[in-house]
């Protein structure tokens, strides 16, 4: 959006009144705002929106709860009752068209906090990306919360029109359609045919039936359509932001607000170490500061003097992280790598990737280490061993490998409990007590993270003590929340 | 036998075998419509010279260039790569990648946890099966759930196949669509503390997994009893680990254990004591509703690199290029034909090159076959293409 734009067009009033503008609890963002807000509002709108998309992520990542799920819908409303921010409560709970004045006032609310946020978080990659994440899932909370009336005014109002395939072709497909999707009374369903590309995350998940580029899907999967669409509107809208930012910054009194709304949560990103680790030293290392998937890595590649693409990057970037040079992490893995191949090989074809993680090639970029949320969700595939135990062991494979670290019956049980349920970070944090016989229930959201807290804790500069009183993880948790994100090809 | 195989001759042999034997023509013609409406030079190719000498960001404007670029440079190795906004020398780094075919990359080391006659490296007719079969199960697939048409298939040289889908849609796919369609296909996934790597739930099975596992029992026992996956002690261990239910596997392994190695007769057995167990429990049942179909999939179904498929502007080997390593072409072949390909009789550069040797009709004959596939799907491309461009054409006129 562009913000000249936007305060010349105020001059041309606002065309119509609230009714008008918002006439549903759910929009799709199309249109910026116009009209004079005091820069106190703009801040407090601001500072609000952050909240509630925060909370959406705290409810996936620190809360573990499945994505749109019940609870998970009720932590976040929950949280933002706690929170005293009434209006969103009222937005995301049972959207709907009504016209009181208080609602009116709550849809613009939103309206401007939507666009003022566009703002703080176009400037990189990677905060766009944690911002279309979170906005996609408030999308998707509150169109579920939906009632039936709500949707069909929500389609009306904004023109999507779609005709559902007629009843011979239906009884054509019927057997079809009950295997390929996932919802209860098919036969009373009204089918719609759109192209598969207009519902990438049902062809993802295989819960649609495809034939001839084509899918099948009811009225329940229309919210995939939407999702798609608003998606792309979004990352298009971000780019145009961020061509604008230059004019925007010429006001001094916005750029401070700005760069401070997405500045004061970036966090360390642990592309820079300053400290300097010795490559002799991670051998014991592993054993007493290392994660588990860092750890596995490290066995792996001691072991078969080979990692596979996914491995090295993990596990490179990694000790970039914690403070192993490029000089050394060369003479490493070449140590390793010439044991099974010729020098020459590795020259020609590792070194290459050493460097790249330390953006002396291609793009010199400095990559950042992967964190928790990114290696749960990579993809391992077969002779490949990185990604995190906890989600991609069998309970078997992880009970025998912790047992072999000489853990104690229950607390390995404990482990291998949480990672069954789904617990990957929590089961992390157990498995960092135990190797550190501490009882400080870290939240663990980035394996340099992991790592430094382990060297205070050995170091001294951490005491062991109840976990209430540990202020330092606490700052972490939030420093790390813009980073957690979910590989946004969903 | 024909005479070895030296890669040092490569470097003689390349010219000749660019200028006479390479469809340039066909190759130039393919790539044009792949680019449309990108002019052909806005498409980068790679070179690997000898000493594995890397070249990128190359490129093309028609046949002319193409025969000047090969003979001056005489590649090794030729990549494709994707469509860029401008001429990739100029963009480089910065350049947009507009479009780029569809492809997949199946290899055999994918699966060498699973085949037992070859690894690494090596391939045999034996494991060649899983590479007919995945092409069967991808082709079909591309075909009746995304509806396209013009799908080129190719040996990699060595030990895999490649596919590339030309059609418009396909080429203009996103990388959330590419992802999207590769986790479609994918359904073994899983590394090396994961023993069990298809979860196919309790619910109904996909039609197109269904599908897909019709497509394998046409091949099952063939490849069960020549890759006699549970004939050893090691083997039926690893096969045991897969199955999670504890009652049954103790069952399975005292039954399977004292009884002779034949791989078919164990499973045939395992499938009987499964299909009782589940009678008797049907609790566990639930769980382990599709195990034999999970098995046959882990065991059978195609394993995707998926990364090459979910990357926009990975490189991938051109068809008809040679393979530096073993000569061989990278043929085109028809996926009706993959199962009566014989691994001996891809053609090499040095057998084509040698008309003394015994090979050499045999693999004239086969390289001409080949072309003509290409030829086959270069036609068809260009059919489809121009009718698609006639449809946009009156549709924008409506406007």
């Amino acid at each position: 959006m562009d913000f000249k734009i936007k305060r010349k067009s105020t001059k041309s009033a606002i065309a119509g009144g609230l009714l008008e503008t918002y006439p549903h609890d759910l929009q799709m963002y199309k249109l910026p705002p116009v009209g004079d807000i005091s820069l106190q509002e703009f801040e407090t709108l601001a500072l609000e929106r952050l909240i509630l998309l925060r909370c959406l992520a705290t409810a996936t990542t620190l809360k573990g709860l499945r994505l749109y799920s019940e609870e998970w819908c009720d932590f976040i409303l929950g949280d933002l009752r706690s929170q005293g921010i009434k209006y969103y409560v009222k937005l995301c709970e049972k959207s709907g068209c009504s016209t009181q004045d208080v609602d009116l006032q709550a849809r613009r609310k939103d309206h401007i906090a939507h666009f003022i946020l566009r703002l703080a978080y176009c400037r990189t990659e990677e905060l766009r990306r944690w911002f279309i994440s979170r906005e996609i899932e408030l999308f998707r909370m509150r169109f579920m919360t939906m009632k039936g009336d709500s949707v069909d005014n929500f389609f009306t109002i904004n023109n999507l029109c779609y005709t559902n395939i007629s009843e011979e072709e239906k009884d054509e497909l019927i057997i079809n359609l009950r295997e390929s999707t996932h919802h209860p009374n098919i036969d009373k369903m009204k089918f719609y045919k759109v192209k598969f590309f207009e519902v990438l995350d049902l062809v993802k998940t295989r819960k649609v039936y495809l034939k001839g580029g084509y899918a099948y899907i009811s009225h329940k999967d229309f919210i995939s359509v939407l999702t798609a669409q608003y998606r792309v509107h979004l990352r298009q809208s971000l780019a145009i932001a961020c061509h604008h930012l230059g004019e925007i910054e010429q006001d001094e009194r916005l750029v401070s607000l700005l760069k401070g709304l997405h500045q004061s949560y970036t966090g360390n990103d642990y592309s820079d170490s300053k400290a300097v680790i010795p490559i002799e030293s991670l051998d014991s290392l592993s054993i007493k500061s290392f994660p588990l998937c860092m750890r596995q890595l490290h066995e792996f590649l001691r072991s078969t003097h080979h990692l596979k693409h996914g491995g090295r990057l993990q596990y490179g970037l990694f000790l970039k992280g914690i403070g192993v040079t490029l000089e050394d992490s060369l003479k490493f893995w070449r140590e390793e790598f010439t044991k099974v191949m010729d020098l020459d090989k590795f020259e020609k074809q590792y070194s290459y990737n050493v460097r790249y993680n330390y953006g002396k090639e291609g793009s010199k970029k400095n990559y950042s280490p992967f964190n928790c949320l990114k290696i749960i969700n990579n993809n391992v595939g077969p002779g490949e061993c990185h990604g995190c135990p906890f989600k991609h062991s069998d309970a078997n494979v992880l009970k025998n490998k912790l047992k072999g670290y000489g853990f104690e019956q229950q607390a390995l049980h404990d482990v291998v409990d949480l990672a069954k349920r789904g617990h990957y970070q929590i089961a992390c944090s157990k498995y960092f007590d135990v190797v550190h016989s501490s009882n400080i229930g870290l939240g663990i959201n980035h394996p340099n993270q992991y790592f430094e807290e382990s060297q205070k804790l050995l170091k001294g500069d951490l005491k062991l003590e109840p976990k209430k009183d540990i202020k330092p993880t606490i700052k972490h948790e939030k420093n790390d929340i813009e980073e957690m994100d979910f590989d946004e090809n969903f | 036998m024909a005479k070895q195989y030296d890669e040092s001759l490569l470097s003689d042999m390349l010219p000749i075998y660019y200028s006479r034997l390479f469809p340039q023509s066909l190759f130039c013609r393919w790539l044009t419509c792949g680019n449309y409406p990108q002019p052909l030079g806005n498409r980068e190719l790679s070179f690997t010279l000898a000493d594995d000498v890397y070249l990128r960001y190359l490129s093309i404007n028609n046949q002319k260039e193409l025969h000047t670029l090969f003979q001056k440079k005489c590649p090794y190795k030729l990549d494709i790569g994707p469509v860029y906004n401008t001429k990739p020398s100029i963009g480089r780094h910065d350049a947009v990648v507009l479009a780029r075919e569809l492809v997949f990359d199946i290899d055999l080391t994918d699966y060498d946890e699973i085949r037992t006659c070859c690894q690494e490296a090596k391939v045999c007719d034996k494991c060649w099966k899983f590479m007919v079969l995945a092409c069967e199960v991808i082709n079909t697939a591309l075909k009746e759930d995304f509806g396209f048409q013009n799908i080129l298939w190719v040996f990699s040289g060595r030990r895999g196949i490649h596919c590339w889908v030309s059609d418009h849609e396909a080429r203009v796919l996103d990388s959330p669509g590419r992802t999207a369609l590769a986790d479609y296909m994918c359904l073994i996934s899983g590394g090396e503390n994961q023993y069990r790597k298809v979860h196919l739930g309790n619910d109904n099975l996909h039609s197109s997994i269904r599908r897909a596992i019709g497509i394998i029992d046409k091949y099952f026992n063939t490849i069960l009893e020549e890759q006699e996956f549970l004939s050893t002690t090691d083997r039926l261990n690893s096969f045991l680990k897969i199955v999670p239910d504890e009652a049954l596997r103790t069952q399975t392994q005292e039954t399977l254990e004292n009884m002779p190695s034949s791989s078919l007769e164990r499973w045939e057995t395992f499938v009987t004591i499964y299909n009782q167990y589940c009678k008797q429990n049907a609790n566990a049942m639930r769980k382990i509703k599709y195990l034999v179909e999970e098995l046959k999939i882990q065991y059978c179904y195609p394993r995707l690199d998926a990364h090459v498929t979910k990357g926009f502007n990975h490189l991938l080997k051109s068809p008809f290029s040679i393979h530096p390593k073993t000569g061989k072409v990278s043929i085109v072949f028809k996926p009706e034909n993959a199962k009566n390909m014989k691994l001996n009789d891809i053609p090499t550069i040095h057998t084509l090159l040698d008309d003394s040797s015994k090979e050499n009709a045999q693999h004239q004959a086969n390289m001409r076959t080949a072309v003509k596939n290409f030829q086959e799907v270069v036609f068809m491309l260009e059919k489809t293409e121009a009718m698609r461009r006639k449809t946009e054409a009156s549709v924008s006129i409506d406007f």
